[in-house]
């Protein structure tokens, strides 16, 4: 407040209580002096700050971390599903038959060439009959 | 060359880290020894104004201290100052609080009964002895004391918010932070304030 702006009454309160604080006797003046060296000893062994962050946010982001840990260890976060062994066993599968061989040509052919031998066998199976000892082809054995 | 030795120094603190927080932290803490010292005084003669008693206004500026530094000694310092006079008003509302609970208690008990008007000082205590403007010192003393008289009987948050903005010179907003209050608020509670004082004092009494 500048004092070009109090009224006379505000000017005499502002000087009386200036005088005042001048006046303030040596065992309260050795009280404050003592007050203020504890409030800088206590502000000193205050947990120190880093950053303007609070004291407790490295003990909340280890906490976060073990949290995150542990749902990745026991099966993921939620949501995600884990690979099951049927899945993964299904996966392989089909890189067997994807794969490719060089030499004996595409694993997809063959497969086909095994379906339709099967077919063929089973047809024939059920309409001649198969005896024993005798091959679906007529040709005996042994 | 003084960019030069600008630069050196920001290279030394580049190289070591730890030099940065720690000399941060020095600098903060002789900040805030400054600004406890400049501010004790007139804390404490604004707490014994509400208290009416020495004691208790040096409790209350104690306690004030430490809440500062504990709590916000990490703060800029330009919010110091509102935030210890909240602190401080605060602990005085808690102290008035207290007693006036003790009076009612004392009140049911039987004994000798507690002066209603608290300690009557009297003004030539805290007039020095002697020396040559001992007649003016004591008319100051006994202004102050009519004043203060005064302002004990306004209402709290009107004598809170006069002793703010006239005593320690906070503007109106630093006011309103410090007393938790609107800033049309602290404009109605001191206008208020300085209409009832001119009304028992006179413009200059």
């Amino acid at each position: 407040m500048n004092e070009d702006e109090l009224t006379p009454l505000e000017l005499q309160s502002r000087r009386l209580f200036d005088a005042s604080v001048e006046r303030v006797d040596m065992r309260v003046r050795s009280r404050l002096n003592q007050a203020r060296h504890a409030a800088l000893a206590a502000s000193a062994r205050a947990p120190a700050r880093f950053l303007g962050l609070p004291a407790w946010t490295p003990a909340a982001g280890l906490g976060a971390a073990a949290l995150l840990g542990a749902a990745l260890w026991f099966g993921g976060l939620p949501g995600q599903h884990a690979l099951t062994a049927d899945a993964q066993a299904g996966f392989e599968d089909l890189e067997i038959v994807a794969a490719t061989d060089d030499n004996n040509g595409d694993a997809l052919e063959m497969l086909q060439d095994d379906l339709e031998f099967y077919d063929w066998a089973a047809e024939h199976g059920a309409e001649k009959g198969v005896e024993k000892g005798v091959m679906a082809d007529g040709n005996s054995v042994g | 060359m003084s960019a030069f030795v600008t630069l050196t120094h920001a290279r030394m603190a580049w190289d070591d880290p730890a030099r940065v927080p720690e000399e941060a932290s020095l600098d903060q803490t002789r900040e805030l020894e400054k600004f406890l010292a400049d501010v004790e005084r007139r804390a404490f003669r604004i707490a014994q104004v509400a208290l009416r008693d020495a004691d208790d206004a040096l409790d209350a500026v104690q306690d004030a201290m430490l809440k500062l530094a504990r709590n916000y000694g990490a703060k800029p310092s330009a919010e110091w100052r509102p935030l210890f006079y909240r602190i401080l008003e605060n602990g005085i509302r808690d102290l008035q609080r207290r007693r006036s609970v003790r009076k009612r208690l004392m009140a049911w008990l039987p004994g000798p009964k507690e002066d209603p008007d608290g300690e009557a000082q009297d003004p030539l205590d805290s007039v020095a002895d002697g020396g040559p403007d001992a007649p003016d010192l004591l008319m100051q003393a006994q202004a102050m004391q009519q004043l203060e008289r005064s302002l004990r009987g306004l209402p709290a948050r009107q004598r809170e918010a006069f002793m703010l903005r006239n005593f320690e010179g906070l503007d109106v907003a630093e006011t309103a932070a410090a007393m938790g209050c609107s800033e049309g608020s602290v404009k109605t509670h001191y206008s208020r304030a300085v209409h009832a004082l001119r009304e028992q004092l006179g413009e200059v009494w």
